[in-house]
This record gives structure tokens, C-alpha cells and sequence, in this order.
């Protein structure tokens, strides 16, 4: 796998941003001047996290736009933890970022971070989860989660032929993300009565822990047609589990358009996944920053949805990493 | 005993540990105004009775009255309420606080509605009280820093504090100089004027004969005599005690005395407390095959350090120690397997794993000897232990009995039957006697006459003048890390022993050269 | 004195007969108590048989013991650090640290100063993957005798070092495919979690032998005996001639092995190596040894305890995913079997003491119905 090449690291790239706090701590600045004179020419980039080929995917082509534009990069992420997004926002304002692109860590949490840096007249632009506030950010660039769950429940109907028992696999009950892809499943799927749904279980977005419980939900059902899950990495984990069960008939259907899912649907061992575009969300975020900062408008709506694209075996060559080839 | 009804009353009290009984139905009155000594071998039962009478456990059958009613003490502070305190033989300090700290734990004085410590009048009581004691300690300072004999005056201290009208002392001495007993004894007199009642338990006999108005004698956890003390004496109480006189306790035997085992040359230890002093200075010595050698000093006098070093736990700051010729050199493990092995003082800390059974904690230092194809062989491990056991005549159920189970002087007899399972050719013993009742010291040192009778060289350290004077077959007095005499016992009356141990402290000179 | 005891015999008497009475009563409860695990797990067995069908079923139960069987080979190699009295906080990121190895050497060991490629056999990953947990498990052992670190402290160090390697190695992304290629003869790595030698997955195999050896080291070899003594009193322990601190390294070693070996058996089952698997693993097996009994303390525990305490863990996870209880119901559950296991070990340590004291006294009512000895005046 060629991503691996890169030497990024999350432990190397929180040590150089600790490093870069130090020193901006023993800078004299901290008040907070409008004034584009003192802006530098530098775009923050804040993802959740740098072992997660989705969120990697989001930074990199960011970044690429970026550089592309002119830009000055910084790349970090916040392994989800809104005490650490505050401090990287912190590190952002006090280097004077031109922009930040932001993947957040919570819908709340990441309202009063997010206040601060506009307060400080640094642009924020959302991708990927939105927050639960508006007319702060500059925009909110988010996959249209509910018609990707659509689109993966029709897909799934397609291949269950509209009946049979599934098994559901949501991810991090605490994530808003999860409930909304649920929540699309199940309107398209309640509409079919003789499709079952027998279990529903989180796997935390986790394949191992995915293997493991579908493992034993196996036990109790054993004759389930499908599987639907919240992500690919959990769908993985359950093709995983089938395939210890010498099941291949199953229909197992992803979110998230993970490059791993999509040699597996290649392979034929999963039916299909939702890919998020997440390097278009990206690169639009960039591509509106730019704009914002050379005339002081988006000239778009804050919130913005980019729809999400159904990936089977006829069309899985067009697709790359999270984008379209 | 007395006329004047006793204001404490420990009335048919039984109590069981762990399946053994400590106390047998026993009855004991305590008076007002007099000092009543507790006597018993250990494990006779006497700290248990204490430990009943302060409330820190309760009777398994049995009452204890105080002033003729029937008292349930739910736990030491609500005897500590109804003026019993208790002096424990293991110091019960925090060596992190400070003297005033510890005297008012958990009975602080405050101001301020209780919210605040009243710390100037706790250091106005504090300095009364230890002015009783001695007047050189400083309320202030944290207890870790104290001698352990200072330590012991604190704990005292602290049940004076507590204005008691029952004080219960359990070994207040053991680790006192004799001066400071002197003044015990004085603040105890003073307290049995204001009628304060005393239980005083002590294994150094005549001392605690000299205080008592009273006597109680206890054997295996049954009371076996009571009396005035006036019309008792020494040999009365050893009897009493054991059943037998004090000259059976020694042994008599003539060494044969065979090649040099352990020749110790120019040896000084640094001191693993105080960087930069020595606690052994410069000592030159030799220990024969068959010979029995004491050494005879104080606390701190660097005995315990003399054998640590020998038995390879400190590193030697200079000089050589030989084994049979050889360089005797390396850690505790090497040692063991050339045949030096040490029977530590602190047999609890040191000695013994109390998570296993006897026979597990007699073959601890020797488990390669039983591998058979890389597994424990159990067959020979259990004739092994087996025939320790009978060797050193441990009164046990059996080998899978768990050590506690065992009184103190039986638990001796097992750390003793570890080192000689190893097959040791210099047995070193710190204190083998310590904490250990008077039938089984005979046993500990018939066992050493025993083994030097075998060829071994036998070294052992002593704070009792009874036992440097008969047990050794030569012996050595150190004070202040420094040899101050190499005698035989015969040479040498008790005072003559004391001076010189005690004598040679305040001088650094040594007389000895 | 005497006028007192006879006056009381009487009373004195029928405390002793309740005291036998009390004794027998403790004894069942002693005996309850002594084997509480396995009825915590026979109890489990049993509503969770009630409430599903599915749940005992050969095949469930196969499936259930597969899943118990990584927890439990971490919870071996723990179990020998707990009887130490230390703990071993890093075997989680042990476990992600060896699958992520054995990613990186079944995708191919380039060797940059030949510009070429390896692609070591499986058994090589294996053995390899092993020593690299034997290695984490070495370094928290030297950390700890050599300079003094505290077990909680070198092994949280070790949490996060052994993590931040995994994640280093793979650049933070998951080895998707560790089936290896017949023409690179690395095949055959899935074995491991897929094999079913006699009927029973690999990974229950390898609990069975581990557990067998585990059993046989601390039961019949010096070191385990020096085990149990180190955990029990390590002064003692050292003063008698017994290498402590070798003991002590080798605990750690044999824990970070089990935890690698822990590692490739989840790589192998997924076919696929995720740098941040095994997170919070440590906990699990620290409370598998827990609920088996063991004393943190050191000293006390064994394997029955252990594997019975993993099963409990196991069973009921897997029980309540069958019956479809959700995550948080999980946590909470699993939360309050491992208080309450602890709080039943306190109290039959209580009443241990409390049984041994009655049969005493009742030992001694048998003996003498006659008034106790009266005591002999000078």
C-alpha cells in the first residue's frame, strides 16, 4: 500500500506541534488584530486522525489544494478529543493561520473553539461533520450522510431482492454521524416487510470488535442474507466473520468508500459501499478559504452538502482514494 | 488481690486465631494506683490479652468489665474513650508527620469550629508531654528521623496525652537505652500516684519484676499463676513461665575447635542510612569450624551490618573476608551456594513469606536442590523438609500448615531450617532470639551448639547480657562500629559487659587496638 | 479467678456449642465462596441459556471460547505479573504493536542498502513477532529492577512507546491483506485464526497449551515457587539466594510474548493488521486475573482463577450481544461483575479467618465438657 510510505506519524507530528507551541508561547503576541497585515500565509489543517485512511485522505488533499494555491500548510489531528482541538486551535490563532480547516471533535464540544479563532478573525471552514451552531464558521461542508445511507439501503434492497433477515452494524453510538446513516438505513429498509432486521449491535466503528460480535451473532442467527454497516472498517470485520463461517452469499454493504472496502467489493467478498468524497469536501474548503481571504466572501451558503456515490463491482475501478479517479 | 474493687476485668476470655487458640478462658483483674506484669513466653498469649483489653479486638467468648460493668469496645478508639490506651509493641507511627502530628492523630485539637488544627496548642501540649520523656525532642520534626528508642518515647508520649486511667504498655522498652528506661520507670511511678492503673508486659524479666505491684503469669494462653510481686522472685516467674529453671536454657558444651571457616580481615561497611559514616569500622575477627562466636552491642552499635555485609546484602567499604582460604566475594545467591547463609533479625520482613505453608518457606533458598528434569521434584522436596522439620523440632500441624499458624519462636525454628537446608558452612544469626519465647531460645540455641558440634563456624549477634555470657564460646563486644573487646564469656561478669558496650559509646576512641 | 470461671462455665459452654454451629454454617459459605467464579460462570451459562436458544450450542460455545481465548493468553502472562505484585499495562499496545509487524514482514522487509525485498516465512512472522513482545516485555522488567521504575509507571510508558512503534511502522494505516502470495511462499499466515485442528479453533489451542504451561511453571519448577515467594516477600525472598530481579524480568517477558502472541492471532482471524488494535486490552486481562482471584498485591492467584475469570468476561459479552443488549447496558454490567468479584474475595478473606476462629472454639467444646482447667495458684 503506497499511503504507508509516508513517514507522518501522529506521535511525530504531535511532537513537532509541541514544539511549534513552545515556541509560539514565547512569542509576544496574543492580542487579536483583523488586520490582514498580520496574517501570515499559512492554512491549518485539523483532522481527527492520522491512522484513518478517510481522515488522511481529507488532509492530504486539502493540504494539496492548498500548496497548490500558494499556501503555507500545518497538518494535526485531534484523535477526537475536544481538549486537544481547543489547544491546536489555540496554536492556530497564535501563529496568526490565514484559514483552518477543521474536521471536528463533537458537534457541541467544537462550537466555543471554533468561536474563539473567528473571534480572533481567523476563518473557519467545517468539513466533514458539521456543528451544532451556525454564523460562525464561514462554512460547513459536510457528505450528505442521510442520501448515502439512502443510496447504501436502496442498493441493499436491490441485492436482498427486498426480503430476508440483515444484521446491523452502527458505529459509535455517541457519534451524530452514526445515528444519521442509521436512521437513513431505516427508512429505506422499513419500507420492505419482509426485510428482518434480527440484531443490531455497535461495533465502535471497530473491525475487531465488528469480527467478534458478528461472530457471535452468527451463532444465534445463522441465516441471514445481509449485513449493513454503519462503515467500511466494520464491514470489513463482518466479511472477515463470514468468511470464518464459509458464508458467501451474504450481502454485505459499507459506508465510507475506504480503499480497502473497494478491492474487497473488487474481490467480490463485499456488495457494496457509499463513497464519501471526501477530498472534494476538502479541496472545495480550500478552494473557499482562498477566496475568502482574498475578498472576504464565500459566495456560497454556509452549509453545504456534497452528495456521497454508490460504489459496486461495475463501477469500483473509477474510484480512488476517497475521490474519483 | 487487692481490696479496692479493679477497674478492669477481663472475665473467662477466650480468643482464636486462624484456628489455634491464644487465650484459654482466661480472668485477669487490673487495680487502680498499681502495676500489674504480664508475663508469658510469646505466643503464651499475652499481646492478645492486651490486645482485648484496649478494644483493637474483640473476645471470641468471654467479657470485659470495667469498673464491674460488662463493656463491648467496637474498636481501640472507643476504649481510648473510656480511658484505656494502649503502647504497642510494633510502633504505630506515621514516619512522615511530625512528632506533634503523630501524638494527636485522629484526636486533633482544632479551633476555628473545628475546621482549623490548632497547631500552637498542640505544640504547647506536645512539648509538655515529651518534656516528661525527654526533654531534647522537638515536637517538629518528622518521626522517621527519630532513633527507634526516641520513636518508642513518642508512642509514649502519645498515651499520655490521652490522660488515661488504664495504660497498657506492651514491650515499652525493647528498644530503649538504659537510661531511658530509668526515666519510664520514673513517669510510671508518677502515674500509679495519680492512680492510673498499669499492665506492663515485658520479656526482659527482671526489669519488668522491678516495676510490678503485681503478677500474672500466662502459659499457652491459659493463666497459670497470679501473685504479689513481693512475694515472687525471678526463678518463680522462669518456672512459672516455662516450667523448668533458667540454667536449662544454656547449654553446656567444649568446642572442638577445627580449621578457620570465616576470616574477616580490616573490615569496615558503609552506613546504608547516613551517607559518608561507616557502620562497621575496621574489624578483624576469625570464626573456627565448631566454634560458637557472639557478638554482643547496642543498637546501631553496626552488628546487624557486620552480618549483612558477611552474608553479602551490603557491599564491604574495605577490607577482605575469607571462606576456608577462599575470597568469600558476590551477592546473597552466591554466598548461600559457597555456604555462607544469614538468619535475618527481622524474621517478618526478612524472613518468612507469609503466603505460603511452612514447608514451602523451609525449602525456599534451597528449590534448585529438588529439580529433577527441570521440575520440582515434590517426593524429595517433602522427605527434605520433613526431616528439617524434625531437626529443628518445629511444632507443626504439618509442612502444608500455613506460617502464620505457627507461634513466633516455631516461625524462628523455620527461618533457621531454611538457612540450614542449603548446607551452609558459616551460619550467621542476627538476633536469633529476638521476639522468641524462653522454651523455644533454648531450642534456638541448643540448635546452634547443635550445628557447630557439625563443623559449622557460628556467628550471632545479642542485645541480652544473659545470653552473650553463656551461649558464646567466645565473644565479641563492638560499640559504635568498632570492636571493642574479643573474650571468652568465662573472662567477663555482666557489669563488666555493660560498661564496655555502653562505656565505649560516648568515646570514639576504641580501647580496643 | 476460679469462683468466676465456674460461675460462667455454664454460659462459657454454650458459647462453644454456637460457635459450632457457626462454624459449620461458614463452612458452606467457604466453600461457595472458594469456587464463586465458577458459579458466577455456571449462573451466566444458565440465564443466558434461558433467555436464547442459541446460546448453548456447540457451536456458540466454540465461538465464545475463541473469543475468550485472546483475552485469556494475555490474561496468563498477566496473571504472572499480578502474582509478582506488579502490572503489566502495555500488553494492549503489545498486541497492536505484533500485529503491525507481522503486516510489515508478510507485505515484504525492503532492505534499503540492497534495494531488495524479503518476505519472510510464516513461521519466521511468528517467532519474530514473538521475540518483539518478549523484547517490550524485557524492557519494562529492566526498567523496573535496574532503575527502580515503578511497574504502574514503566509499563504506562510502555503503553504508549509500544503504541507510537505500531503506529510508526504503519504510518498510521491498517495492512489490509496478510494472506501472503504463493510466489513469495509467505502463505498460510490466516492459519492461525481460521485453523480448526480436531474440531477447535487455533486460538483455543493455544490457550489450552499456554494455560497447560503456565500451570506446569508455577506449579512444579523453581521459578514459579520463587514467583509465589517474590510476590509474597520479596526481601525475603532476595536474602534467601533467590534472583529476584531475574524473576522479575522474566514475568514481564513471558507477558509481552503472550500479548504478541495475543496480537497475531487477532491479525490472523481478520486478515488484516490495524496499528491501533488491542486498545484497552490491558484492562480486560487485568480483570479476568482479578475476578480469578488473584491478589494485586502479589502472591495469591492461579490459572484455574484466571481462565475461569476470562470465561466470565467473555461469556458474558458475548451473551449479552446475542441477547442484543446494547454497548452502554454491556459497560455498565461488566463494570459490576468486577466489583463484585472483588468485594466476595474480600469477604471470604474475612471469613476464612472467622470459620477457622468458631471451628476452633467448637474443636475445644468436643474436647472438654468438663470445666476448664482451673488455674494453679503460686
Amino acid at each position: 500500500m503506497s499511503s504507508r510510505t509516508r513517514t507522518r506519524t501522529t506521535a511525530l507530528g504531535s511532537a513537532a506541534l509541541a514544539g511549534a507551541l513552545l515556541l509560539t508561547a514565547c512569542g509576544d503576541d496574543g492580542g487579536s488584530s483583523e488586520a490582514k497585515s498580520s496574517k501570515s500565509n499559512l492554512i491549518t489543517i485539523i483532522t481527527p486522525a492520522s491512522d484513518n485512511p478517510f481522515f488522511k485522505a481529507e488532509a492530504a488533499a486539502a493540504k494539496k489544494k492548498a500548496e497548490k494555491l500558494g499556501y503555507q500548510t500545518s497538518v494535526a489531528s485531534h484523535d477526537d478529543d475536544p481538549n486537544k482541538q481547543s489547544e491546536l486551535i489555540d496554536g492556530a490563532i497564535s501563529r496568526k493561520s490565514a484559514a483552518i480547516i477543521l474536521d471536528n471533535a463533537g458537534a457541541d464540544a467544537s462550537i466555543g473553539p471554533v468561536r474563539k479563532a473567528t473571534k480572533a478573525g481567523i476563518p473557519v471552514f467545517l468539513i466533514d461533520r458539521e456543528i451544532n451552531e451556525t454564523g460562525i464558521a464561514k462554512a460547513q461542508i459536510v457528505s450528505n450522510n442521510a442520501q448515502g445511507a439512502q443510496l447504501a439501503g436502496q442498493e441493499f434492497v436491490k441485492a436482498m431482492k427486498g426480503k430476508g433477515d440483515y444484521v446491523e452494524l452502527t458505529g459509535k453510538e455517541s457519534d451524530t454521524n452514526a445515528g444519521v446513516r442509521s436512521k437513513g438505513f431505516k427508512d429505506v429498509l422499513s419500507q420492505y416487510p419482509d426485510l428482518k432486521r434480527v440484531a443490531r449491535q455497535t461495533a465502535n466503528w471497530d473491525q475487531q470488535e465488528a469480527f467478534s460480535k458478528m461472530e457471535t451473532i452468527l451463532q444465534r442467527h445463522p441465516d441471514i442474507e445481509g449485513v449493513i454497516a454503519g462503515n467500511d472498517t466494520m464491514a470489513l470485520g463482518a466479511v472477515a466473520a463470514l468468511k470464518a463461517d464459509k458464508r458467501k452469499d451474504v450481502v454485505v454493504v459499507g459506508f465510507d468508500g475506504s480503499p480497502d472496502a473497494i478491492a474487497q467489493i473488487k474481490a467480490g467478498k463485499m456488495h457494496a459501499t457509499v463513497l464519501q468524497p471526501a477530498a472534494l469536501g476538502a479541496e472545495r474548503a480550500v478552494q473557499q478559504a482562498d477566496k475568502y481571504i482574498k475578498t472576504g466572501k464565500t459566495g456560497q451558503p454556509e452549509k453545504q452538502a456534497i452528495d456521497c456515490e454508490l460504489v459496486t463491482k461495475e463501477n469500483a475501478a473509477e474510484f480512488g482514494l476517497f475521490a474519483r479517479r | 488481690m487487692t481490696a479496692a474493687p479493679p477497674v478492669l476485668r477481663a472475665a473467662d476470655v477466650t480468643k482464636v486465631y486462624g484456628g489455634t487458640h491464644a487465650l484459654r478462658g482466661v480472668s485477669l483483674d487490673i487495680a487502680a494506683g498499681r502495676t500489674t506484669a504480664v508475663f508469658g513466653e510469646n505466643g503464651a498469649g499475652k499481646s492478645t490479652l492486651m490486645k482485648i483489653l484496649s478494644g483493637v479486638e474483640p473476645p471470641s467468648t468471654g467479657h470485659i468489665e470495667l469498673d464491674g460493668r460488662t463493656v463491648a469496645f467496637g474498636a481501640a478508639r472507643q476504649a481510648a474513650d473510656h480511658g484505656i490506651s494502649i503502647i504497642h509493641q510494633e510502633l504505630s507511627l506515621c514516619p512522615n508527620l511530625s512528632i506533634q502530628d503523630n501524638l494527636f492523630l485522629g484526636r486533633e485539637h482544632t479551633r476555628g469550629g473545628g475546621a482549623l488544627l490548632d497547631r500552637a496548642g498542640q505544640k504547647d501540649l506536645a512539648r509538655r508531654a515529651l518534656d516528661r520523656l525527654d526533654g531534647t525532642i522537638d515536637p517538629e520534626v518528622p518521626v522517621g528521623d527519630l532513633r527507634l528508642g526516641q520513636q518508642q518515647l513518642v508512642e509514649i508520649a502519645r498515651a499520655l496525652l490521652q490522660d488515661a486511667r488504664v495504660l497498657i504498655m506492651d514491650e515499652p522498652t525493647s528498644a530503649l537505652s538504659a537510661p531511658e528506661v530509668e526515666v519510664l520507670f520514673r513517669v510510671i511511678r508518677e502515674l500509679k500516684a495519680t492512680g492510673v492503673a498499669i499492665v506492663y508486659i515485658s520479656h526482659h524479666l527482671e526489669e519488668a519484676l522491678a516495676i510490678a505491684d503485681d503478677v500474672a503469669v500466662l502459659r499457652d494462653g491459659s493463666m497459670v499463676a497470679a501473685a504479689r510481686a513481693a512475694d515472687v522472685d525471678l526463678a518463680w516467674i522462669v518456672r512459672t513461665m516455662v516450667g523448668r529453671d533458667q540454667d536449662d536454657l544454656f547449654p553446656d558444651r567444649a568446642p572442638t575447635l577445627g580449621e578457620p571457616a570465616l576470616e574477616i580481615e580490616g573490615l569496615s561497611v558503609a552506613d546504608p542510612a547516613t551517607p559518608g559514616r561507616l557502620a562497621v569500622h575496621d574489624i578483624s575477627t576469625t570464626v573456627r569450624a565448631g566454634e560458637t562466636v557472639g557478638i554482643y552491642g547496642l543498637m546501631g552499635s553496626g552488628r546487624t551490618e557486620l552480618l549483612e555485609c558477611l552474608a553479602g546484602r551490603l557491599p564491604a567499604a574495605s577490607g577482605t573476608v575469607r571462606l576456608h582460604g577462599e575470597p568469600l566475594t558476590g551477592d546473597v545467591r552466591r554466598r548461600i551456594r559457597t555456604g555462607v547463609v544469614l538468619v535475618p533479625e527481622d524474621r517478618q520482613r526478612d524472613g518468612l513469606v507469609q503466603s505460603m505453608t511452612v514447608g514451602q518457606n523451609l525449602s525456599l533458598a534451597s528449590v534448585p536442590r529438588f529439580v529433577r528434569r527441570l521440575l520440582v521434584h515434590r517426593g524429595t522436596e517433602r522427605d527434605a523438609v520433613d526431616a528439617m522439620i524434625t531437626d529443628v523440632t518445629v511444632k507443626t500441624p504439618g509442612a502444608d500448615a500455613p506460617i502464620g499458624s505457627l507461634s513466633g519462636g516455631n516461625q524462628q525454628k523455620v527461618v533457621i531450617g531454611k538457612a540450614l537446608l542449603t548446607g551452609p558452612r558459616v551460619l550467621l544469626l542476627d538476633e536469633p532470639s529476638r521476639g522468641v519465647d524462653v522454651g523455644a531460645k533454648a531450642d534456638v540455641f541448643a540448635l546452634m551448639a547443635q550445628q557447630a558440634e557439625r563443623g559449622l563456624a557460628v556467628l550471632f549477634t545479642t542485645s541480652e547480657p544473659e545470653e552473650a555470657l553463656h551461649i558464646p564460646d567466645r565473644l565479641l563486644i563492638v560499640a559504635r562500629g568498632r570492636l571493642i573487646a574479643d573474650l571468652r564469656p568465662g573472662e567477663l561478669t555482666r557489669d563488666r559487659l555493660m560498661s564496655l558496650a555502653d562505656g565505649a559509646a560516648p568515646s570514639e576512641e576504641a580501647p580496643h587496638d | 479467678m476460679t469462683d468466676t470461671l465456674a460461675k460462667d462455665h455454664e454460659v462459657v459452654l454454650q458459647q462453644r456449642r454456637d460457635a459450632a454451629t457457626q462454624a459449620r454454617r461458614l463452612k458452606t459459605l467457604e466453600s461457595l465462596f472458594e469456587l464463586r467464579a465458577f458459579i458466577a460462570l455456571g449462573v451466566l451459562i444458565v440465564v443466558f441459556s434461558l433467555l436464547s436458544d442459541s446460546f448453548l450450542t456447540v457451536d456458540n460455545v466454540i465461538t465464545m471460547t475463541k473469543h475468550v481465548a485472546i483475552n485469556a493468553v494475555l490474561a496468563l502472562g498477566m496473571l504472572l505479573v499480578i502474582l509478582k505484585g506488579g502490572i503489566d499495562l502495555s500488553v494492549g499496545s503489545t498486541v497492536g504493536l505484533s500485529g503491525v509487524i507481522a503486516g510489515e514482514l508478510l507485505q515484504g522487509l525492503h532492505i534499503g542498502f540492497l534495494d531488495a525485498v524479503a518476505y519472510p516465512q510464516v513461521w519466521a512472522v511468528i517467532v519474530l513477532c514473538i521475540a518483539v513482545g518478549a523484547v517490550v516485555g524485557a524492557v519494562n522488567g529492566l526498567l523496573i529492577t535496574r532503575l527502580n521504575v515503578a511497574p504502574f509507571i514503566a509499563t504506562l510508558g510502555m503503553l504508549y512507546m509500544a503504541r507510537a512503534a505500531a503506529m510508526l511502522i504503519s504510518g498510521g494505516t491498517t495492512y489490509p491483506d496478510l494472506a501472503g502470495d504463493p510466489a513469495t511462499n509467505n502463505t498460510g499466515f490466516g492459519w492461525l485464526g481460521e485453523g480448526r485442528p480436531l474440531g477447535l479453533p487455533v486460538a483455543v489451542w493455544i490457550m489450552i497449551v499456554l494455560a497447560g504451561l503456565v500451570t506446569l511453571l508455577l506449579r512444579s519448577t523453581p521459578f514459579g515457587r520463587w514467583l509465589y515467594a517474590t510476590g509474597g516477600n520479596e526481601r525475603a525472598t532476595q536474602l534467601s539466594g533467590v534472583p529476584v530481579k531475574r524473576v522479575k524480568v522474566t514475568v514481564y517477558v513471558i507477558s509481552g510474548a503472550c500479548a504478541a502472541m495475543s496480537g497475531l492471532i487477532i491479525a490472523s482471524e481478520l486478515t488484516s493488521a490495524a496499528p491501533q488494535a488491542g486498545e484497552t486490552f490491558e484492562l480486560n486481562a487485568i480483570a479476568a486475573v482479578v475476578i480469578g482471584g488473584a491478589a494485586l498485591s502479589g502472591g495469591r492467584g492461579n490459572v484455574r482463577g484466571t481462565l475461569v475469570g476470562a470465561f466470565v468476561i467473555g461469556f458474558l459479552a458475548d451473551g449479552l450481544v446475542i441477547l442484543g443488549v446494547s454497548t452502554f447496558w454491556q459497560m455498565l454490567i461488566k463494570g459490576a461483575v468486577i466489583v463484585l468479584a472483588v468485594v466476595l474475595d474480600q469477604s471470604q478473606q474475612r471469613f476464612q479467618r472467622n470459620r477457622a476462629a468458631a471451628s476452633a472454639i467448637a474443636a475445644e467444646h468436643e474436647d472438654s465438657e468438663a470445666p476448664p482447667t482451673a488455674p494453679a495458684k503460686a
